[in-house]
């Protein structure tokens, strides 16, 4: 009799019932090619098991461990400082009060920098980054320029701030990630709400992927935490040359182009 | 997970996982830093979503689930800012790429990254992680049959490439 290829494979991976597993039996006992094939496939899985196992050795990363038990993420190469929670140390106001659509971002993303509000006033003649009146964190004129004005592809090296990916969220309003350079080097996300960029995530920039990477994110490395938040905000595909500029025209307002 | 000590328990558990979840990351990112940021990736985004885990599934599949799924949404948002800003960048690959490439010596680790990435995934669940047919056919989201099919012929691939002497690929 003959056994096909995958119920031997079946076999050897002890997904079989009772009733196959008898007809294998007996067809091994019987026949060499069979017996072969299956303990081909037994070596193949311990050739699998054994190459693939060193990772399990490794020490964990301790950013890992820390994002499993729900501490504070920390990406790579920087520190990070819950948003959510630095707004409110700011505002000095007890935990429990957040942004309403805003949550599972502030949560998923639970970024940010080194002490948050050390970016705050930092660059002080056209501050990058400023705070609102109940500690929120707001693009400051030098960042709310680039934002404004700046199209995605069009990056001038002479601003700190270059911004990167246009979309609409979920919520209706437009969002933009953004990158400050200099030596603050840093990620963001900042969305435009009554007439303002509030700044969603700020993360410090990653270092650079090293050159084995055939992964690596685009060149801007944007920070896990930055991406993460563009995916749970973002509703449909980002928006393109044309797009932006419909969006820019209607000074980036919720309402327009829609 | 309505309590607190609940939330906890699942999160060592989760803790223990981690090298579990690093080994599978690497078969989807070749790069350990990349890797190691899907898997962060991924853990964040199951502490928001522990409501949505029963405790009669198994954790390790359920994990392996939204790590694949944050991986293809890294591989989509991925070419959509190829497309919008890095246009320089836009012929780089992810995870097959390695396919293509010179391999100096045909390693397992070389013939898996040769496998197109479906084979890839249901031996690297199977075979590697030791996840039953029916759990990583739930986790790639196929038929079992699919699976199966996949499997088949990801071990025949493998194992035509692991007999063929060194000095044959060149």
């Amino acid at each position: 009799m003959s056994v096909s290829d995958e119920t031997l494979m079946a076999y050897a991976d002890g997904e079989v019932d009772e009733a196959t597993r008898a007809i294998i039996e007996a067809a091994m006992r019987e026949n060499p090619e069979v017996r072969r094939r299956i303990a081909e496939h037994r070596a193949l899985r311990e050739a699998m098991q054994g190459a693939f196992s060193a990772v399990l050795d490794e020490p964990v990363p301790q950013r890992l461990i820390h994002a499993a038990r729900g501490q504070t993420a920390a990406p790579a190469g920087g520190h990070v400082v819950d948003l959510a929670g630095a707004r409110r140390a700011a505002a000095g106001q007890l935990p429990g009060r957040r942004l309403r659509s805003w949550q599972p971002v502030a949560m998923a993303a639970s970024v940010l920098m080194g002490v948050a509000l050390g970016y705050v006033g930092w660059h002080s003649a056209k501050p990058l980054v400023t705070t609102g009146s109940s500690g929120e964190l707001l693009a400051g004129a030098g960042l709310a320029e680039a934002l404004s004005n700046q199209l995605s592809e069009e990056r001038s090296p002479g601003l700190a701030a270059i911004t990167g990916l246009s979309f609409r969220a979920k919520t209706g309003d437009y969002c933009r990630t953004f990158s400050l350079t200099g030596s603050h080097a840093s990620s963001g996300l900042a969305c435009h709400e009554g007439g303002g960029w509030t700044i969603k995530v700020l993360a410090q920039s990653l270092p650079a992927a090293s050159n084995s990477s055939n992964f690596r994110p685009a060149a801007s490395a944007d920070p896990p935490a930055v991406r993460a938040a563009v995916e749970e905000s973002i509703d449909g595909e980002p928006l393109d040359r044309a797009g932006e500029i419909a969006a820019r025209q209607g000074n980036w307002s919720a309402s327009s182009g829609r | 997970m309505s309590t607190n000590e609940s939330t906890e328990t699942i999160q060592e558990q989760i803790v223990a996982l981690l090298p579990r979840l690093r080994r599978f990351a690497r078969n989807l990112v070749r790069a350990p830093h990349d890797a190691d940021d899907m898997v962060q990736i991924a853990v964040e985004r199951a502490l928001l979503r522990l409501d949505q885990w029963h405790s009669d599934a198994r954790l390790d599949s359920w994990l392996f689930k939204i790590l694949r799924n944050a991986w293809i949404d890294e591989v989509r948002s991925r070419a959509r800012r190829a497309k919008l800003f890095m246009p320089e960048e836009a012929g780089e690959h992810v995870g097959e790429a390695s396919m293509e490439r010179e391999i100096d010596r045909l390693s397992v680790e070389a013939a898996m990254a040769r496998l197109p990435q479906d084979q890839r995934l249901a031996v690297s669940l199977v075979l590697v992680e030791g996840l039953a047919y029916k759990d990583a056919a739930d986790v790639l989201d196929v038929p079992i049959g699919t699976l199966t099919s996949r499997l088949a012929r990801g071990r025949e691939a493998l194992a035509a490439m692991l007999r063929l002497p060194e000095g044959d690929f060149s």
